[in-house]
């Protein structure tokens, strides 16, 4: 769990922070379908080298390097799967630096986005606000249901469970002590979230405000116009150089 | 019998910049009863996640019966020092109260037959054996606690760490849990509890371990640090109501007759409502 780290806002001020969420997502976006059309390890080690300059812009570097370790696991099973069914250790290398790029193309946007921004870049582009309204909420509880797992997970090792014993079947078997609980609290959070969101007449009113409107700035454009060429570019890589 | 020793502890959460605890020792050996005090963030749930092997300390040592905790797995801790969550749903996963106090016993390798014995026992100790097969997540706030409780105390560990027995309890939940904790304590088995509730801890407890901002800043006999007023102020904890009711009537030992005061002024209070 601990990769949701890299997912998990962080109050700071810098030039990636002041964008507005909406040029952001555009370019996180872009990033992320670059990472799934292509299989060319130099382009995906651009991507990644890409994303590192917005990292260390954002002066995140240290939260992304942290979760790295949480994504060992999904390597590992990459890795795996990939000398059990035919591939090689180069196509392992090549399909985890694509969940690298992936991760990280949406890793930047959410370390440097608000949940509430991120809700109003979704409400200005014109998407319902109950579904606007659910995204934010979710990802606002990732670190909440993250906090209520490691809770969960230490209260089952102090009654002797050990998740790392036996085969993998009896790993996911012992998995069930840590996410039935985690699952009848996030149920019973959900019917409680509701009723306190009707309490205070959610959705009563068909035409809502908002207090802080969003505003582009001259670096936003400067965003958009760097997603506009990245596109370009995959365009010609892919279509006239025939990169894979 | 269990020894618990904690020496120069330092401990900081992996992502933070500043300690969660700082320099702290002190030593808890069998048959003690113990609170843990102080206010929101003193580092009362850290300690004794530290106690209890969930963490490692960053800096000095903690050793159980002479052996540091680094090198003992949560699981052989646990056989020595159970631990009891503030939320007794964090820890529920099965459809029947009895195959919740089965799990632990299952882990640390008790026979079908000694299991089968040994919840009939302990869900009679604790007042459940009337909700055997109910679902755990059906049963009330005190219920659930106490089910939390028994379902540690299964296994006979020869420590118990209860964290924040009493939030969310109405008065007779209360008295079921101090009678609960009180009948471990006389077995001579060590109780260390993490409270706010300064009431709660005066009525089972001999020793506190006062907190502030991650270090210990009082360590003796309840009833003496308590009655402190700066030590109080400093907690943020208030006087125990015995303590309060000593010092404003000049009478002395009150403490030693608990139940019957508490069940006086229960009735007097009754009155006075009707």
């Amino acid at each position: 769990m601990s990769f949701l780290r890299a997912f998990k806002y962080r109050r700071k001020d810098t030039p990636v922070h002041r964008l507005d969420p909406r040029s952001k997502f555009l370019l996180s976006i872009v990033l992320m379908v670059v990472s799934i059309v292509f299989t060319d390890i130099r382009v995906l080690l651009a991507l990644v080298a890409g994303q590192l300059i917005l990292l260390t812009l954002a002066k995140s570097l240290r939260e992304w390097l942290s979760s790295l370790r949480g994504l060992l696991f999904f390597f590992a099973v990459i890795f795996v799967t990939q000398l059990l069914f035919g591939g090689t250790l180069y196509t392992g290398i090549v399909l985890s630096l694509r969940l690298l790029a992936l991760s990280s193309s949406m890793s930047w946007f959410f370390l440097s986005s608000t949940p509430e921004d991120i809700g109003r870049a979704m409400s200005v582009a014109g998407l319902p606000i109950e579904l606007t309204f659910s995204f934010t909420m979710a990802i606002r509880f990732i670190p909440v249901i993250y906090d209520e797992f490691q809770s969960i997970y230490d209260t089952q090792r102090s009654r002797g469970l050990e998740l790392e014993k036996g085969g993998f079947r009896n790993r996911i078997r012992n998995l069930m002590p840590v996410l039935i609980p985690l699952l009848v609290g996030t149920i019973r959070r959900t019917y409680e979230i509701a009723d306190a969101m009707e309490v205070r007449a959610f959705g009563a009113s068909p035409k809502r405000t908002t207090y802080r409107p969003l505003r582009l700035k001259s670096g936003d454009y400067l965003v958009f116009l760097a997603s506009i060429i990245l596109i370009i570019l995959a365009l010609v890589l892919k279509l006239v150089y025939g990169v894979e | 019998m269990v020894k618990i020793d904690v020496e120069n502890l330092y401990f900081r959460y992996p992502e933070a910049s500043d300690y969660a605890l700082r320099n702290i020792s002190f030593r808890i050996v069998e048959g003690e009863s113990v609170a843990i005090l102080g206010e929101n963030g003193a580092g009362k749930t850290t300690l004794a996640k530290n106690l209890n092997g969930l963490l490692k300390p960053t800096e000095g040592s903690v050793k159980i019966d002479g052996v540091d905790t680094r090198s003992l797995s949560v699981a052989r801790i646990a056989r020595k020092i159970g631990f009891v969550n503030h939320n007794p749903e964090h820890q529920f996963f099965s459809e029947k109260v009895e195959e919740e106090v089965r799990f632990g016993l299952r882990n640390f390798g008790f026979s079908e037959e000694a299991a089968d014995k040994t919840i009939r026992e302990i869900l009679s100790v604790f007042g459940l054996e009337e909700y055997r097969g109910k679902n755990p997540f059906q049963l009330s706030g005190g219920e659930k606690k106490r089910l939390a409780i028994a379902s540690i105390m299964a296994w006979r560990p020869e420590a118990l760490i209860v964290d924040e027995p009493t939030i969310g309890m109405d008065y007779a939940q209360k008295l079921n849990i101090r009678r609960v904790l009180r009948s471990i304590v006389s077995e001579g088995r060590c109780v260390i509890v993490i409270t706010h509730d300064v009431d709660f801890a005066a009525s089972i407890c001999e020793r506190a371990i006062i907190l502030s901002r991650g270090e210990v800043i009082g360590d003796g006999r309840l009833r003496d640090l308590l009655s402190d007023d700066r030590l109080v102020e400093k907690a943020s904890l208030r006087k125990p109501f015995l303590i309060e009711l000593e010092e404003e009537t000049g009478l002395n030992g009150l403490e030693e007759d608990f139940d019957t005061i508490s069940s006086i002024l229960m009735e007097v209070f009754q009155k006075c409502r009707s």
